[in-house]
């Protein structure tokens, strides 16, 4: 039997929580008409998700590929 | 059809789901479609994300409820219900000149070229005095109000052809002579003493 073991790196994962958190928050904000709701998104928000997408290039350019991704296989 | 907001609101959920999916199933990545789902996922539907949701939160900045949310604003809002007339916001909103749901912002807008995001650029700096300042006592206009946003919608206008506005117009369109000078239109807000003056209630 074959079986796979692949996982992320810890940058990748990172990258996909300070997503998560970042539309969460975008999410939050748009239930509610306000100056903070707008500055909660953009402030919040915004540095979430720019730090998400950042270090996700950064990751696919400097840092390996998902361990396993080689096809790399454990039998 | 579902509104944008509804749309936005699927985008967010399925980048989310998408993001957790790829965090649980790395194995995905290991064929080149799934490089590509990864790539929409961590950096292709986020940034879409981000600037639908800027626009969204630009467009809401417009409603009159956003800009009626500060506690200071409050007695601009009750001016639009005045009973009376003269009172020029109030005429406008009560009568829909102006689109009762962005009447501030129609109003208050500037209407050049880059003039929203020059009224945006303003509305950053009421926040930042607001929760980090001493806002003005009583407040006012950063600038003198601008004949040109009362043109904009009155300028050629059958009810503005009148013999006082033609004789003025030069003077109306270079603001030698405001519109809301004293003699003219000039009760506007009087938020100072709106809570004196009759209020109209919408019917239902």
């Amino acid at each position: 039997m074959t079986t796979t073991n692949h996982k992320f790196p810890m940058s990748f994962r990172l990258s996909a929580v300070l997503l998560i958190v970042g539309l969460c928050v975008e999410a939050i904000s748009l239930h509610w008409i306000h100056p903070i709701a707008f500055l909660a998104f953009f402030v919040i928000g915004g540095t979430f998700l720019g730090a998400g997408v950042l270090l996700f290039l950064y990751s696919i350019v400097f840092q390996h590929a998902p361990s396993g991704s080689d096809d790399s296989r454990s039998s | 059809m579902p509104g944008p907001t509804a749309i936005l609101f699927v985008l967010l959920g399925t980048t989310t789901i998408l993001l957790v999916v790829m965090l649980t199933r790395a194995s995905l990545t290991a064929t080149p479609a799934g490089k590509i789902l990864a790539f929409l996922a961590f950096c292709v539907l986020p940034i879409l994300c981000g600037f639908w949701g800027l626009s969204e939160h630009l467009e809401r900045s417009k409603q009159t409820a956003f800009c009626l949310s500060c506690h200071i604003m409050q007695p601009y809002g009750q001016s639009l219900y005045a009973s009376d007339p003269a009172y020029i916001p109030a005429a406008h909103f009560q009568n829909h000149r102006i689109p009762a749901d962005e009447a501030c912002y129609t109003c208050h807008t500037d209407y050049a070229m880059y003039g929203t995001i020059r009224v945006k650029l303003h509305g950053l700096r009421h926040i930042y005095v607001q929760y980090f300042g001493t806002p003005m006592n009583p407040i006012h206009l950063y600038d003198l109000y601008n004949n040109r946003e009362c043109l904009h919608c009155h300028a050629g206008a059958r009810s503005f052809e009148n013999d006082t506005h033609t004789a003025l117009l030069d003077q109306i369109k270079t603001n030698q002579l405001s519109c809301i000078s004293s003699g003219c239109h000039d009760t506007i807000h009087n938020a100072a003493s709106i809570d004196k003056v009759k209020m109209w209630r919408p019917q239902e």
